[in-house]
């Protein structure tokens, strides 16, 4: 029983110290400079850092294919950017607290445009 | 009555034996029937079991395809570098995936702000998650339910879109990407 616990703990150990080294700051400065983090789930922030926030250029990488590129502020997306969907549909252009906020042009996967204001991820009419 | 009762006993022994054990087995028969009729569902029962023999049938089937699958990120489009799923497997894949995880969810909100308030107010809380295959339109959707209070006022928005790529992890399938624009 002795050893039954002692095993559960160990790999508890063992699985925790690999998920910590997987994750986190990968390379570079996240505080204050240029770096790579790697979050849990396999998404990746490659780019500006200031004051340990994501702020200025970078790319963001979900596992499931969203690709950001553009700028940050204060971890959000904000400002000149693109955002790539799994499919190969994009969005180019303005960005402000994580959504399509501003002048912008839709790209589906076929070649359609959509090209306009948007206000938080809506097209303005 | 006299005389059958005479000729009963003029029968041999073997021959009675033989009576007697058809009568007790014509006995058991009866017994069954009147406490099937009784207790038992008959025809409900039976076609209950055959629909949940054919589910079981059906998710083995749907198990077995999971795990001979690649892990990874599974297609329904061309233009990528994964792997890609046929028709076939496209609605099997479908037909047995349950899980939406928070990356294809935030991602199916940035076309849904009020969706996207709710989730992120309450604690990235799901109230229901769906993904379905539509046999008419050959297509598999996939979305979600939120609710909550948002300033005040009680909200449900339900977001939902076609299921273009999954992640097979070996184990199961999960929705990967919703496209609801």
């Amino acid at each position: 029983m002795k050893k039954l616990i002692f095993f559960i703990l160990f790999s508890s150990l063992i699985t925790s110290l690999a998920s910590a080294r997987s994750t986190g700051c990968k390379e570079g400065d996240c505080d204050n400079g240029y770096g790579k983090w790697v979050y849990t789930d396999k998404t990746t922030y490659e780019g500006e850092w200031v004051a340990t926030k994501k702020h200025g250029q970078g790319t963001e990488t979900w596992p499931n294919g969203y690709i950001y590129k553009g700028e940050f502020k204060e971890s959000q997306w904000s400002g000149i950017g693109i955002l790539f969907f799994p499919d190969g549909s994009t969005y180019e252009g303005e960005w402000a607290n994580g959504f399509m906020n501003g002048k912008g042009t839709f790209t589906w996967s076929d070649g359609k445009q959509k090209t306009g204001i948007w206000k938080n991820g809506s097209f303005q009419e | 009555m006299e005389v059958s009762k005479n000729s009963f006993k003029t029968l041999s022994e073997p021959v009675k034996q033989f009576g007697g054990l058809v009568g007790i087995i014509i006995l058991i028969f009866l017994t069954f029937f009147v406490l099937n009729n009784i207790f038992g569902e008959g025809d409900e029962l039976v076609a209950k079991m055959k629909i949940e023999e054919e589910r079981i049938a059906e998710e083995r089937k749907l198990n077995k395809l999971i795990s001979s699958l690649p892990s990874g990120v599974l297609v329904s489009f061309d233009g990528t570098d994964n792997f890609k799923l046929s028709d076939e497997l496209y609605e099997a894949v479908c037909k047995a995936t349950k899980l939406i995880p928070q990356r294809a969810i935030m991602g199916a909100n940035f076309l849904n702000f009020r969706a996207h308030e709710i989730y992120t107010i309450n604690g990235n809380k799901i109230d229901e998650t769906f993904v379905k295959w539509d046999d008419e339109k050959n297509k598999c959707f996939a979305g979600f339910v939120v609710s909550g209070n948002n300033v005040g006022v009680d909200e449900t928005v339900k977001v939902s879109g076609e299921a273009l790529s999954f992640l097979s992890t070996g184990i199961d399938t999960r929705v990967y990407f919703i496209k609801n624009f």
